[in-house]
């Protein structure tokens, strides 16, 4: 019996963790803009093929280019800490392309929600034309070493997995402490606070903002990343059903709530975990009826304070 | 008490009005002009007939898609090697994306483009919407990739080259069976929301129980699932000695590797979705030993099989063809060859298009084929008859990046068991 | 060029998008079209292949009477379920409320594939059909297209009408001037999901097929988009917007393997060059006083 619950304990961590992770690259730019980076799934994507090619993995026979890669390749924690680099960089330009100029007119936030789409769609298919829709794994080498499988007290779980979570909990710290300790952060949470007010205070909003969006596009490509050494790539298309799972974590926890992030994850996980096997065609389910549910009772989600307050 | 509205109000509201008449008049322009403009009345042309090919380049479907566009150029290579025909034939390929409404407007399109047969769409689902249409206009239809139950049942112009699992599936578990005549507890694992899959494990199923085997657990996973750490624990604990999959090629390669991981050491089956040597670099040495039924074997020693393997390596490198490329070479091979008959017989001067669409429904059926599948023929209802089917067991290279699917067992129709 | 198959499919757009135009006219985000649009759809399909009482012969065809039934049976019962759902989602504001009916989509699609009766993965197949060719298809998507715009020019001049745009000026005021603002916003979700139930009843039918993902969050999103690019401000828009947005990827098949990427660049450009969409209040008030000029 305390192995079935360690087991489903497992599990949840394992999937809450990417969830949690996703969440929060939306929560970031929900706190400073109050809109929805609808281009996150993509991002996603972008970081686990851009590890996948750092790591020196060639382009399938449909790619642009087949068999091109490059001439060599890095170890996979630095390539994981470039693509992540790399996406935040790709986020940034959706900034500039989807949402600057709309802030500059003053336009109403829904424009955001289908400009941010648009640009998740050319990268998805820009993507695709690239790499072709073929799955890819990492090598093997990746992370050579490893055993297989970890065996807890009667509970199985992959050694990729663990190291998953760990790489999202650590990710998780370090934004947690950045947003509380360092300037940067302070004058983020200003803007999330108050954007006018922080200006008065001399904080360049604008400057916050594009923070905002590369550290959010470097958390998206992390967690592809990471689910790319997992579970393999599984085409352009593989960040779409975790943009749409973090979107609803966002809200489980709280709009705009990192630590509800967190939790909201974690307890997506949960749920999916404890769907018996015989129902799991009802899992996908699940997850957006105990959303609905959060909605209903406590609109402002688990974690969250009013939906005026952020971060 | 009603206010007046302010003059701005009726202004907007009239051009409104204006608007909305102008739309109205456009709409009906359009319609109008889009009539039905299938051009079957016409008499048939000289010169070479089009083959129009409506296959899955975007979306989600694309994975099978970009196989089947490899298998047509593949097939106008071997046609245009192959001598000069009696009756030159061309292929015209649209994008039929994977949805439903992208497959209707695809055929629509190359219809009116007075193509004389389809060939597609990529997706059962697709097949539904778009076959009716072509049936109810007399374009014959040949579906490289549609192994839902009902698909011939659509009309008379509707065949496939793609076989149900049913003939097929039986065979691996025979082979896993007879490797283990001890195996008692199986548990099977599909995705619920893929109808090739749905499909296919009926299949399975039921052949398990001809052998008087009940699954220990019944998995269902989605499609878009590649992390399966929570069923794979859960049919763990059942301690199944056989598994079995029906899923498609990604997702079965990473559910193989993530068995294999966390410790399952005994033998798996999988169905026809993983016939493909993309699962190799998703699986890697974990694909090593597992046992899949084929509809088509790489390994088959024909010569035409030979020669499809020979201009396929040409084009894309030294490595097999995965199963949905040689059903869509075999899905143009059969039309290209019925139409060279019909041809031989003139039975393609001075008719009408749409006569000429009948008269090669009427030839296809009439056919027999030898292709990389084996050869095959087909039922009055369109049905393929595939008569060889193989047993198939991966085998990696050293490494873990590359293997063959080595081939254990052929079977002809008739040995076959439900 | 566009044929009446291609035709038909951009007057189901035109219908959808008006379908998320209505709710926002009363000021709510509400993305649950394609929820509505999935119910219409299914009930079509399974009374048409189920229910030997619509006349759905062996070769195939309906009378149309039956499918006139189908798609009044369709926006009855979206329309039913809006009304449940309406009274609990509606309490929820901006985003919060878009989150919630795009949860409604999901779960629904969720239950339409697991539901025994529906299919399944593979759907419903061989729905049987009012009309031997595409063309026939036309004239019943454009007469709801009409019925439906007549209805919208009309609302603007009625109380209804009046409370959705004072709502959505500003909502607090509007219920200070008495405005009952919940049942005000209930009937402009409600009606919002009789349209997309209809709509899903006749595009079964135009499909020949139906499946769970017919309705689903990536419709949401389109469906919101033939709004913002058509412009929110007036039925118009929409009806611009869907027809436009659904015709787009099928002109743009010349260019190939990019046309999605093209696609999405509009997507992404549109909103950023004509914030209002391309029907705007002014554009109209320019062709309510075409020809003023010249009679004076």
């Amino acid at each position: 019996m305390i192995d079935v619950l360690l087991q489903t304990l497992l599990n949840a961590a394992a999937s809450g963790g990417v969830y949690a992770l996703v969440a929060l690259g939306y929560t970031l730019v929900f706190s400073v803009l109050g809109v929805i980076n609808f281009a996150q799934g993509a991002l996603f994507s972008i970081g686990g093929y851009l590890t996948y090619l750092l790591m020196g993995g060639r382009i399938g026979v449909n790619g642009a280019l087949p068999g091109w890669g490059l001439p060599a390749g890095l170890p996979f924690w630095l390539a994981l800490l470039l693509a992540a680099a790399g996406s935040g960089l790709v986020g940034l330009l959706v900034e500039r392309v989807a949402f600057a100029p709309l802030r500059r007119r003053g336009a109403e936030p829904l424009l955001a929600l289908i400009t941010s789409l648009g640009a998740g769609v050319v990268l998805v298919n820009l993507l695709q034309l690239l790499m072709g829709a073929e799955g890819y794994a990492f090598p093997e080498a990746a992370l050579a070493g490893l055993p297989n499988a970890l065996v807890i007290g009667g509970a199985r779980i992959r050694s990729v997995q663990v190291l998953l979570l760990a790489v999202c909990a650590f990710a998780v710290l370090v934004l947690t402490l950045w947003l509380e300790r360092s300037k940067g952060g302070r004058a983020l949470r200003a803007v999330a606070e108050d954007a006018t007010t922080a200006q008065l205070l001399g904080i360049n909003s604008e400057a916050m903002v594009r923070l905002a969006f590369v550290v959010s596009g470097a958390l998206a490509g992390l967690g592809g990343g990471l689910v790319g050494v997992s579970v393999s790539l599984a085409g352009p298309y593989m960040g779409i059903s975790y943009g749409l799972k973090g979107l609803a974590v966002l809200v489980l926890g709280g709009l705009g709530s990192v630590s509800g992030a967190i939790a909201g994850g974690l307890l997506m996980g949960l749920a999916e975990a404890l769907v018996p096997s015989d129902a799991s065609g009802w899992r996908d389910a699940v997850a957006f009826a105990i959303l609905f549910a959060v909605l209903l009772l406590r609109p402002s989600g688990l974690l969250g304070r009013r939906p005026v307050d952020r971060v | 008490m009603t206010p007046t509205p302010p003059p701005s109000t009726v202004v907007r509201q009239r051009g409104a009005l204006r608007l909305a008449a102008l739309l109205a008049a456009g709409i009906g322009a359009l319609a109008w002009l889009g009539r039905s403009s299938d051009p079957a009345a016409q008499p048939l042309t000289a010169g070479p007939l089009t083959l129009g090919a409506a296959i899955a380049f975007t979306g989600n479907a694309n994975l099978y898609g970009q196989d089947q566009r490899m298998g047509l150029a593949v097939a106008e290579r071997w046609a245009q090697q192959a001598g000069p025909p009696a009756r030159p034939v061309r292929v015209l390929l649209e994008d039929g994306a994977s949805d439903e409404a992208s497959a209707i407007a695809a055929f629509n399109l190359l219809i009116r483009q007075g193509v004389i047969a389809l060939i597609g769409p990529t997706l059962s689902q697709q097949a539904f919407a778009a076959d009716p249409i072509a049936q109810r206009l007399g374009v014959p239809v040949v579906a490289p990739s549609n192994t839902a139950k009902g698909i011939p049942e659509i009309g008379h112009f509707i065949s496939r080259v793609s076989a149900q699992s049913s003939v097929i599936a039986p065979l691996s578990l025979d082979e896993a069976l007879r490797r283990d005549p001890g195996i008692r507890r199986v548990a099977v694992f599909y995705a619920q929301d893929d109808a090739y899959s749905t499909a296919e494990v009926a299949i399975f199923e039921k052949a398990l129980a001809a052998r008087r085997l009940t699954p220990v657990t019944v998995q269902r996973t989605q499609l878009a699932d590649n992390d399966f750490q929570t069923p794979i624990t859960a049919a763990l604990q059942l301690r199944p000695q056989l598994l079995v999959l029906s899923v498609q090629a990604v997702a079965g390669g990473n559910l193989i590797r993530q068995l294999r991981e966390l410790g399952y050491r005994g033998q798996i089956v999988v169905g026809n979705g993983l016939n493909t040597p993309n699962i190799y670099p998703i699986c890697q040495r974990w694909c090593d030993g597992i046992l899949i039924a084929q509809a088509y074997s790489p390994e088959l020693n024909t010569p035409i099989n030979r020669r499809f393997q020979q201009l396929f390596r040409q084009a894309h490198g030294d490595r097999p063809p995965p199963q949905i490329t040689a059903q869509a070479f075999t899905s143009y091979q059969v039309l290209f060859e019925a139409i060279q008959r019909l041809q031989r017989k003139g039975g393609l001067t001075g008719v009408t298009l749409g006569q000429a669409r009948t008269r090669l429904m009427a030839e296809l059926l009439r056919g027999r084929y030898d292709t990389p599948l084996g050869p095959i023929g087909f039922t009055p209802k369109g049905e393929v008859l595939q008569d060889r089917f193989y047993v198939a067991e991966v085998r990696m290279a050293p490494g873990g990046r590359d293997g063959r699917f080595a081939l254990v067992r052929e079977r002809t129709l008739q040995e076959a068991k439900p | 060029m566009i044929d009446n198959g291609l035709l038909v499919q951009m007057l189901i757009g035109a219908l959808l998008g008006l379908s998320v135009y209505l709710p926002l006219a009363a000021g709510q985000l509400s993305l649950a079209t394609p929820a509505f649009y999935a119910v219409g759809g299914t009930l079509a399909a399974l009374l048409s292949t189920r229910w030997s009482a619509l006349g759905a012969t062996a070769a195939g065809t309906l009378p149309l009477g039956s499918l006139v039934l189908e798609l009044l049976l369709g926006g009855l019962l979206a329309g039913l379920l809006a009304l449940l759902v309406g009274r609990l989602v509606l309490r929820l504001q901006g985003i919060y409320l878009a989150i919630a009916t795009i949860a409604l989509v999901e779960i629904l699609r969720v239950a339409i594939l697991n539901l025994p009766f529906t299919g399944g993965a593979v759907g419903i197949f061989g729905i049987p059909q009012p009309f031997a060719t595409a063309a026939g298809y036309v004239l019943p998507a454009l007469a709801l297209l009409a019925l439906a715009g007549w209805w919208c020019q009309r609302l603007e001049g009625m109380p209804l009408g009046r409370a959705m745009a004072a709502i959505r000026d500003d909502e607090l005021a509007a219920r200070c001037m008495g405005i009952d603002t919940t049942n005000v916003k209930l009937s402009a979700f409600v009606l919002s999901a009789v349209l997309a139930g209809s709509t899903g009843a006749l595009a079964a039918h135009f499909l020949n097929t139906w499946n769970a993902r017919q309705g689903s969050f990536d419709v949401s999103i389109t469906t919101l988009a033939f709004v913002v690019l058509g412009g929110s401000r007036s039925w118009l828009g929409p009806v611009v917007g869907g027809l436009l947005l659904t015709a787009l990827p099928e002109l743009l098949r010349p260019v190939g393997d990019v046309r999605l990427v093209l696609f999405g660049l509009v997507i992404l450009l549109g909103p950023v060059l004509a914030p209002q969409g391309l029907i705007t209040p002014a554009l109209l008030a320019r062709l309510g006083r075409w020809g003023e000029e010249k009679e004076r």
